[in-house]
């Protein structure tokens, strides 16, 4: 097991060499200059590329950001002047994550929980309720589920703040907005999933030995038809925690979603780098977290790996 | 099985919690304070260093918090740490500032120095300020941008702790205006040297001159506090203790908010922009950035047919046009320099006002006149049908509007436009190289004069993309640096010829001057925006 995961530790590592290397030429590519004002003057423009380095040939541009980012530095916002990309992150991430964190938990609690009452109530007006539920949860953007808490649950029933980031309170609408995706995921995996293992050999022998419809879905079914859940939940909850941009706006956030999108449009360099590597990071753990899982929730995985 | 039991355990324990704390909540409004405003701001600061920052938000935290030689109270420029407003001597290139006894907000007294170290801190290429070619015409200031000599010989000095002096390579008769600009603010040199390279980064590292002390910004966030500066030398006609900003993206958020109580201020655009129109609390700011068509006429030579360039300006139903496209508070605009951006220096009418009463049929919708006129023109120029590409922006709003621009202006006979929506970047780089036929461009005024727009369609400038060329134009802004650069009146004649000559021939097309659509509490009084399109929070007040 332990030579496992350094061996899949490695192939983390050089996912991100190859992640960063491949991003920086690509950025290189991107039309105009981090120097935003339509006003400078050419010269002046060339003067502020000498100052930053960007005069230089790219490659020579690549091995210092390399370097650099050996020794953790990230290298400096061009956006925000005199913020370093490391403390850009670190200050807006926290209601992103704890946002992501929060739906993810709601989303497929909920989603598992319909998933199933759907597999068992198959093909009763229950099941219909839960896939058309899954369905719009699916095909309606969050920003419009978004839109429509604050202004109902918010602006006219007052029940929650309209927007702006002031305490759990203020998490709760964007969180049930981010929430309905994975929601729908989770729900359609689960149904499906569960329906198969429901038909299936053992749970037949399960219930002729005695035992209740619930106890046989409680004790059986649930756990076997968690494995596509497991599958889905890894980038499911990267996508939730680096921040969505539309949720962030309409709620007022100040979480990293939006930064990301503005780095790329601002030509800021670092940042896109920086928030590009976090990303991947957090994409590439989150998989190797799932990979180990699959061993705990389903033992013959693991047999099966040690065997090889 | 235990699994799944404390699954369900855990669902039902974050489902009940969510609601509980959520009708737990305390929903009361914040507005009943007299003495607190709140408004937004549609992006965070990018810095409190004034040395670097171009950005309008941190422009307008800066304004709230720091004096700069002047600063606008309405569209008056009035003395701040000026003790008044200088008269240039020598021939208009010596300013001698006289500065009244002022406080930073750590104690230290406000000096002469201050400016010193603060200008030629910006001016250093060191600094990386996007700003710098703003001093421009003071002594030495091209070479040191250009590297040839170093920040120390900038044509400043301070004669003693109370006295500034500039010197000018030049007249330059706008120089007071740019006074208000945040790159001329002074420093507090013992503060920036002692802070480093994080100098601005945060509210802690900073030190206020100014009505305000900027308070819980940590460099990034979406929110922050202005308080009353209680050592401000004008403290007395501060009568807000608190401004708190929110930074809102979201225009039907900022709707809610405001109508919630939550919000004193809202910036709207879109489609709660044409709602709050219809509401009494609405205010328009207008902004000094003009959008106007450029017509390649070196690409396409007809086009520097006079006439054909007039037809193209009647077929545009402006007003229309910012109705239904824009659905904002836009104004159709009658010539480049837009409305409320400077005043006749003997009889205080506004520009663009002064300079429409010869020239406002140009720009007036006349579709029979424009058929006309484009008959004519193609007959002059022995063309039959024109196929042009409208270059824009790949915005929604770029998007729309040259979609109305092409069906206004394909009534014109012979005439086929095509669009081609590129990327901000992409149509500035296509702009400068001549890689267009048509292109919606737009400029907002760096310092509130008539020349930051007028400058540009000099036939040598390089920001004149479409290449229309006057000989009596660039004469005219010659003489207005020149030769009438120290008589304001007659400088004020030859601008406003200029933008006759302009307007006259559509050597640019201009299409609307933008403004932003408020809602403001009724109960705030007194509070002015500047031509620089800033705030003034001095003097304002609740009631």
């Amino acid at each position: 097991m332990i030579k496992y995961i350094l061996k899949r530790v490695g192939y983390l590592i050089l996912t991100l060499f190859l992640v960063a290397s491949i991003t920086f030429f690509l950025m290189k590519l991107l039309p105009g200059t981090p120097f935003n004002n339509p006003k400078l003057p050419p010269d002046q423009i060339e003067a502020l590329k000498a100052q930053y380095g960007l005069d230089k040939p790219v490659w020579q541009q690549y091995l210092s950001y390399m370097l650099g980012l050996l020794h953790g530095d990230m290298g400096m916002s061009f956006q925000f002047s005199g913020q370093s990309v490391s403390y850009l992150i670190m200050s807006r991430i926290g209601p992103s994550l704890q946002l992501g964190l929060q739906a993810m938990i709601l989303g497929t609690l909920l989603g598992i929980l319909l998933g199933a009452v759907a597999a068992i109530r198959k093909n009763t007006w229950v099941d219909s309720v839960a896939t058309i539920f899954a369905i719009l949860g699916r095909s309606i953007p969050n920003f419009v589920f978004a839109a429509l808490l604050q202004f109902f649950l918010a602006y006219k029933l007052r029940l929650f703040p309209i927007a702006l980031w002031d305490g759990f309170s203020s998490s709760i609408l964007p969180t049930i907005a981010l929430a309905m995706a994975p929601l729908a995921n989770t729900a359609r995996f689960m149904r499906t999933e569960m329906v198969d293992v429901l038909n299936s050999d053992y749970i037949e022998l399960a219930r002729s030995k005695g035992e209740t419809r619930w106890q046989t879905v409680a004790n059986h079914a649930l756990r076997n038809s968690m494995i596509p859940i497991v599958t889905i939940i890894g980038p499911m909850a990267v996508d939730l925690m680096v921040g969505s941009l539309v949720v962030e706006n309409v709620f007022a956030i100040p979480g990293i979603g939006e930064q990301f999108v503005k780095s790329i449009t601002t030509n800021d360099y670092p940042v896109i780098m920086g928030l590009t590597i976090m990303y991947s990071f957090m994409l590439t753990v989150v998989i190797l977290i799932v990979d180990i899982l699959y061993g705990v929730i389903d033992p013959r995985i693991r047999l099966n790996e040690e065997a090889n | 099985m235990r699994f799944n039991k404390r699954l369900g355990v855990l669902a039902g324990v974050a489902v009940a919690a969510l609601f509980l704390v959520a009708c737990g909540g305390n929903q009361s409004s914040s507005s009943t304070d007299t003495k607190t405003w709140s408004r937004m701001e549609g992006d965070v600061i990018s810095s409190m260093d004034s040395a670097v920052v171009t950005d309008a938000i941190s422009g307008q935290a800066l304004v709230d918090t720091m004096d700069g030689l002047y600063r606008y109270a309405g569209s008056d420029l009035q003395p701040a740490m000026a003790s008044k407003i200088v008269t240039p001597t020598n021939d208009g290139k010596t300013y001698t500032f006289k500065l009244r006894d002022a406080k930073w907000s750590n104690g230290d007294p406000v000096t002469a120095q201050d400016f010193v170290f603060a200008w030629k801190r910006a001016i250093d290429p060191k600094t990386k300020s996007q700003y710098a070619y703003l001093f421009s015409g003071i002594v030495n200031a091209d070479d040191i941008m250009a590297g040839k000599k170093a920040a120390s010989t900038l044509g400043v000095k301070a004669i003693d702790d109370k006295t500034f002096e500039v010197t000018l390579d030049h007249a330059i008769p706008y120089f007071g205006t740019m006074m208000v600009n945040p790159v001329f603010f002074p420093q507090n040199q013992k503060v920036v040297e002692k802070a480093g390279k994080n100098y601005g980064t945060n509210s802690d590292n900073i030190v206020s001159n100014g009505p305000f002390i900027l308070k819980n910004w940590n460099g990034t966030g979406n929110s922050w506090n202005e308080v009353k500066n209680k050592d401000y030398w004008n403290a007395k006609n501060v009568k807000l203790n608190k401004i708190n900003v929110q930074v809102i993206k979201d225009p039907s958020t900022a709707m809610n908010l405001y109508q919630s109580g939550k919000l004193d201020d809202a910036t709207l655009s879109g489609a709660q922009a044409a709602q709050a129109k219809t509401m009494k609390d609405v205010t328009a700011l207008k902004q000094a950035t003009t959008f106007y068509l450029e017509l390649n006429e070196k690409k396409t030579p007809a086009l520097k047919n006079e006439k054909l360039r007039q037809a193209i300006s009647m077929s545009l139903n402006r007003k229309e046009f910012i109705d239904k496209v824009l659905q904002d508070s836009s104004v159709a605009p009658t010539g480049l320099v837009p409305e409320n951006l400077a005043k006749n220096p003997t009889t205080g009418e506004d520009f663009s006002k002064e300079a429409a009463k010869t020239t406002s049929q140009y720009t007036k919708y006349d579709k029979t006149e424009a058929k006309k006129l484009w008959s004519e023109g193609l007959k002059e120029t022995n063309v039959k049908s024109l196929n042009l590409e409208l270059l824009t922006d790949d915005t929604d709003v770029a998007k729309k509007s040259s979609e109305y621009f092409q069906s206004a202006l394909e009534d014109l006979p012979g005439l086929k436009l095509t669009i081609s929506s590129v990327p901000f970047k992409t149509r500035l780089t296509r702009s400068q190289n001549g890689q267009f036929d048509m292109v919606i461009s737009a400029w907002g005024a760096d310092f509130p004069d008539p020349i930051t727009f007028l400058d540009m369609f000099t036939s040598s400038n390089s920001y004149n993309n479409g290449k229309w060329s006057n000989a009596d134009y660039d004469k005219l802004i010659a003489d207005s640096k020149g030769k009438d650069a120290t008589n304001p009146e007659a400088r004020w004649n030859d601008l406003l010829k200029a933008q006759e000559i302009l307007t006259k021939e559509q050597g640019i097309i201009p299409i609307y001057q933008r403004a932003q659509t408020h809602l403001v509490n009724k109960k705030m009084h007194d509070l002015q925006y500047s031509p620089a399109n800033m705030y003034n929070f001095v003097n304002a007040y609740l009631k």
